[in-house]
């Protein structure tokens, strides 16, 4: 045995790191950025500091100078506004549900890659399974943000508009993550279904889905949490949730009442998280 | 759940009675019962809030609209004249060379630098974040127990990196973005700061965890023949954490781009910035192209990505 010559060698990592090296120094050539220019201003500083300072000083009540009588007290509002971001987050996300669960199962190869009957493998069913995989990967790629703005513009400004305009790209997430699921859960059960004779349909319904039932679902929990940001944010558009009044507020430097809304919004999320660590740990054991 | 009813079922027992012990026997949770129905009930809610009237929606107005939107998707030259390749072309071009590809370079740019920063803010808070190596005598005890002001001052050294990464991670990106503009003005640096404390934020909490999980009997070995915390990091704890950080870089930077054709709606100019300007003159013509064009970009990172993952994969 001769000793190994040391060589020097990258490996594929190796180049990986580089090219992200090098796409980052393209990247900052490209934006023509200038390091100067992340010297905030005086103003710039200023900003920062209040709006930072305000953090461990949540508004409870209005900094407006006058507050027009008859508005309800801001914890009020606010509540409101995180009933109104869950309910149209749960509402969105039944609907992706419906729709990326029914797109995911079809959408998984155990449908296309016929183990026992190859009829599948024929022209239309591979048109039928390209033509599926595109829509999904549609739906998913556009932001739900755009959406909004696509369906703003036949529908008008309404609790609808926001539902469809979250479901949309949620129904391709769940429809991609749900039929990876399905493909990677043990196909065991299934196949002795199959071997004793059941029809395709009975082997996936009883001997597929149950494995890949409970990661689905913890899946999708993560998804309601993500749904839910994703609907604060839409408030940017004008639609009543958080994120609407929290622009209002930056806007009119009221950092405060800003903070007031963002920590509604964590504590709705970290319920969320918490919730569906809870059901995660009793769901996949 | 202690019974097993297989063992349980008497010799005697037929099927039927097999099946329905074992029905009967099914692990059950209330708590998994209770949340059932307290997601359906927040689904009945949603659907009840209002704003959701079947009959305005199907209602022959608003199928003129539809009808008109669609008619309006139609390059703008060629609205009410029969379709036109060679004009149709020369539209397209135009708005690529003077909108689209631009924006698109633009947005790929900003989510690249944004995720290659994150990375590094990340790589920079992972270790003190991380509960092993932060550790007042990490992976091996020292000569003497720790004293308890080393011992509060690591610990607190780990739960300010953690709040800190929080923090980052918990505020939106477009908060971030609206806070950074305000402080450095129309650049493409807020964009590209706020994409990269928000992934900060993310990358930095999955790393710790990794190096938290890291098997310790080489980093045992470093420490035990004298090696500093900067020492072991160098030379055990990065090497091993880069391949999980890379994967977690990747999966990142296809929502970074995604996020990045959306926060130049306010005002640096990525893909959004020009969808909304166009929103705004009601051409819905171009907002129509330059949404494909994002989505576009969009697909194009997912399958980078996914190839750079296979690259990474085959070296495993």
């Amino acid at each position: 045995m001769t000793a190994k010559t040391p060589s020097f060698s990258i490996g594929p990592r190796g180049w990986v790191l580089l090219s992200l090296l090098a796409s980052a120094v393209w990247a900052s050539v490209t934006l023509d950025l200038d390091v100067r220019r992340l010297v905030p201003t005086e103003g710039g500083w200023s900003v920062a500091a209040e709006f930072l300072a305000r953090a461990v000083s949540p508004a409870l009540t209005y900094e407006a100078a006058v507050v027009p009588a008859g508005t309800q007290p801001l914890l009020v509002k606010a509540t409101e506004a995180a009933r109104m971001t869950l309910a149209i987050a749960a509402a969105a996300m039944s609907l992706a549900l419906v729709a990326g669960g029914t797109l995911g199962l079809c959408a998984s190869t155990f449908w296309w890659r016929g183990t026992v009957r190859g009829v599948r493998r024929r022209f239309p069913f591979v048109v039928a399974y390209a033509g599926l995989r595109i829509l999904i990967a549609v739906m998913r790629s556009v932001h739900e943000l755009f959406w909004a703005v696509l369906l703003l513009a036949v529908f008008g400004l309404g609790n609808l508009t926001a539902v469809v305009a979250i479901a949309i790209p949620y129904t391709g997430v769940l429809a991609k993550v749900f039929s990876e699921l399905i493909d990677e859960a043990p196909r065991d059960a299934g196949d002795a279904l199959d071997g004793l004779g059941a029809s395709r349909f009975q082997a996936f319904i009883f001997g597929v889905l149950p494995r890949a039932l409970p990661d689905m679902g913890a899946y999708a929990f993560y998804r309601f949490e993500c749904a839910l940001r994703s609907s604060a944010i839409l408030g940017f558009f004008g639609f009543p949730t958080l994120g609407y009044y929290v622009t209002a507020s930056f806007e009119n430097l009221h950092y405060g009442e800003v903070w007031s809304y963002l920590y509604v919004l964590f504590v709705l999320i970290a319920l969320v998280d918490w919730w569906s660590g809870q059901l995660r740990r009793r769901l996949v054991a | 759940m202690s019974a097993n009813p297989f063992r349980d079922a008497r010799v005697t027992d037929d099927r039927e009675t097999l099946i329905r012990r074992l029905w009967q026997d099914r692990p059950r949770s209330r708590f998994v019962h209770w949340s059932g129905g307290l997601l359906l009930a927040l689904v009945v809610h949603g659907w009840m809030l209002g704003g959701v009237n079947l009959s305005d929606v199907l209602s022959p107005q608003r199928w003129q609209n539809v009808e008109r939107f669609l008619t309006e998707l139609r390059p703008f030259p060629l609205q009410g004249r029969a379709w036109d390749w060679s004009v149709a072309g020369q539209w397209t071009l135009e708005l690529l060379r003077e909108k689209a590809w631009p924006a698109a370079v633009t947005t790929l740019a900003i989510s690249v630098l944004a995720i290659v920063l994150a990375t590094l803010g990340a790589l920079l808070l992972v270790l003190s974040a991380a509960r092993t190596i932060a550790d007042a005598e990490p992976y091996l005890p020292g000569p003497r127990p720790p004293g308890l002001i080393r011992r509060l001052g690591s610990g607190g050294v780990v739960a300010g990196t953690r709040a800190l990464l929080t923090f980052f991670r918990a505020v939106p990106e477009y908060i971030w973005a609206f806070l950074l503009v305000a402080m450095l003005g129309p650049t493409a640096w807020p964009a590209v700061l706020a994409l990269a404390l928000h992934n900060t934020g993310v990358l930095g909490k999955l790393g710790a965890d990794v190096v938290e999980n890291l098997e310790t009997p080489a980093l045992e070995a470093l420490r035990g023949v004298g090696g500093s915390r900067l020492q072991i990091a160098g030379v055990g704890i990065l090497p091993a954490i880069v391949p999980r950080m890379l994967l977690f870089v990747f999966y990142r930077w296809e929502t970074c781009i995604r996020e990045a054709t959306v926060l130049g709606m306010l005002g640096i100019v990525s893909l959004g910035y020009w969808i909304e300007d166009a929103r705004s003159r009601n051409h819905y013509d171009e907002m129509f192209f330059l949404i494909l064009v994002g989505a576009l970009i969009v697909l194009l990172g997912d399958v980078l990505s996914e190839i750079a993952r296979r690259v990474m994969r085959t070296q495993q």
